[in-house]
């Protein structure tokens, strides 16, 4: 196994290994929280079956709507894989598009398919899907400042604010993983990415409570394909979010230093069960706490803000 | 790897452990100051308390200074015991209770708040001390800073709060982040006068214990909300 792989097909690997994989960590979750409830749970593979399903049906749109609510779910889709070129997925060393954006580029993507899919919801003149895109967007909202001081601490720490850069300084001592800074941003950044992927205590994602949803309600009037690639989107992005925390933040080990067919194969083994990993911590916090009230997001949003500000405030003085 | 050489270095693993900790301590600070319930504080407060003799541990074993294990044995047996067993012998037993003693929902403003009025005193703390630029020999001095940001959200609880028992609480949490500056600055202090001061907090303890039964005794309720009027 000592074929060296061409770095463009490295590249694309890193963007197939996400896509292919998502539905397969998100199976592995259910799966957990399953069995963490007493139940035998779906199998692992249901989501490529619910998804496979979605694709072979019809697909209708609201009266009214326009080509937006048909568009939205693909450029979401597109965004989603754009990122996996910007963050080390498979590799230790930069690949060349890995310097198209920084860690600001891969967030205005998120918030881009964000974004799209919020208007496709609005077109629709549906209250629950309208609602659920303003909870989303007011909630996103306050949990911006919170990313931006994570941005912060990784400026500070690194002098840049590459991915690639982070997990190069994380993986270079073992001071620079037992230091406060590095320690309170990662965990505001854990904390973000329950809100984001729609984990509990912030919603139920498998409620089916309009009442008590945020990013859920929005894919409400979408069916057939386009659902089909919302949902396939919204594991993307839950992939995505694992992978930034446990190969930019906290394990960036593991990864292929050559191009060698065999390290990149191990990356890929590396990669899906460092996801799983952190999966499974989401689902015992999933089974062991109560969703918070929707007014009360706004303390679970301030915990992670201090967090984050507490790391800025350690580096700023020289011994964070 | 060329991306890791630009970068500028960590402090190295026994400073970057003691300041964890020490923020660590700010956080559960920050914990008791949206914590509604009183024993849940206390439950808090003898966290905090152990990760201060665990602190000492650290800078016992990596500075040698033997005296510091005596006092981390102390300060453990008196903080993380004796203290808070005292105190929840005073509170109220169970969450009925105080909400009938007016200690559950005594906030004055809403925990998120709380916590972002927190972060501005904190951050004031920081920076004021941080400019000091005090060295000890044994603890770093970004936890001295962070000593004085703890200081500073202690009086914050005491002030946000409406019932005796937080205030004696935010009280305690005070000494924890004194005891903390002085691991910072003064490690090296003889072993008496650290134990003198540890047994301070006894006395501490016994006034606010009758604080805490006068008060009790004289408004049926451990909320000061009622201690506003004037009486001749």
């Amino acid at each position: 196994m000592s074929v060296a792989l061409p770095i463009p097909l490295i590249q694309l690997l890193q963007v197939l290994t996400v896509a292919v994989g998502a539905p397969g960590v998100t199976g592995v979750i259910a799966k957990v929280e399953a069995r963490l409830q007493g139940r035998r749970g779906p199998r692992i593979a249901q989501p490529y079956y619910d998804l496979a399903k979605l694709f072979r049906k019809e697909a209708l749109a609201p009266e009214g709507a326009s080509w937006f609510f048909l568009a939205a779910p693909v450029i979401a889709v597109a965004a989603y894989l754009t990122i996996p070129l910007l963050i080390p997925v498979l590799t230790s060393y930069p690949l060349p598009l890995g310097y198209m954006g920084d860690i600001l580029g891969g967030g205005f993507l998120l918030s881009l398919a964000s974004f799209v899919v919020a208007t496709a919801a609005l077109e629709t003149g549906s209250p629950y899907a309208q609602l659920g895109s303003s909870r989303a967007k007011t909630f996103s909202a306050i949990t911006e400042p919170v990313v931006l001081f994570v941005v912060f601490t990784v400026a500070l720490l690194t002098g840049t604010d590459l991915p690639y850069a982070l997990a190069a300084t994380v993986r270079s001592s073992a001071g620079q993983v037992i230091r406060p800074a590095h320690l309170l941003a990662a965990t505001a950044l854990f904390m973000v990415i329950l809100h984001e992927t729609g984990r509990i205590p912030v919603e139920t994602h498998s409620g089916t409570n309009e009442f008590g949803m945020i990013e859920e309600a929005r894919a409400f009037e979408h069916s057939g394909p386009y659902f089909a690639l919302l949902k396939w989107g919204s594991e993307l992005k839950q992939l995505i979010l694992f992978i930034i925390l446990a190969d930019v933040f906290l394990a960036p080990w593991g990864l292929a230093a050559t191009q060698k067919a065999g390290a990149v194969v191990l990356a890929i083994a590396a990669l899906l069960a460092k996801a799983v990993a952190v999966g499974c911590v989401v689902a015992v916090i999933d089974n062991s706490f109560a969703k918070l009230r929707l007014f009360k997001i706004t303390e679970f949003v301030s915990a992670a803000f201090l967090l984050a500000v507490l790391g800025v405030f350690t580096l700023y003085l020289g011994g964070g | 790897m060329s991306l890791a050489s630009t970068v500028p270095a960590a402090p190295g693993v026994y400073v970057g452990a003691a300041n964890v900790i020490a923020a660590v301590m700010l956080l559960i600070e920050f914990g008791m100051l949206r914590q509604a319930l009183a024993r849940d504080q206390v439950r808090l407060y003898a966290a905090q308390s152990a990760l201060i003799s665990v602190l000492a541990v650290v800078i016992a074993a990596d500075r040698n200074l033997p005296d510091l294990y005596v006092l981390a044995a102390l300060s453990a047996g008196l903080k993380v015991v004796a203290v808070p067993l005292v105190l929840r012998r005073l509170l109220p037993a169970t969450a009925d209770e105080e909400e009938a003693a007016g200690v559950a929902g005594s906030q004055t403003v809403s925990p998120a708040t709380a916590v972002l009025a927190g972060i501005v005193l904190a951050a004031f703390g920081f920076f004021s001390f941080g400019g000091l630029h005090v060295h000890g020999r044994a603890a770093p001095a970004t936890a001295l800073a962070i000593a004085a940001a703890m200081m500073l959200v202690a009086f914050g609880l005491m002030i946000v709060r409406r019932d005796v028992a937080s205030q004696a609480i935010g009280f305690l949490a005070l000494e924890n982040s004194i005891s903390l500056a002085a691991l910072v600055v003064a490690a090296g202090l003889p072993l008496i006068l650290e134990t003198a001061f540890l047994f301070d907090l006894l006395v501490a303890i016994v006034v606010f214990g009758m604080l805490i039964r006068a008060h009790h005794a004289r408004a049926e309720s451990l909320s000061t909300a009622d201690l506003t009027r004037l009486q001749g």
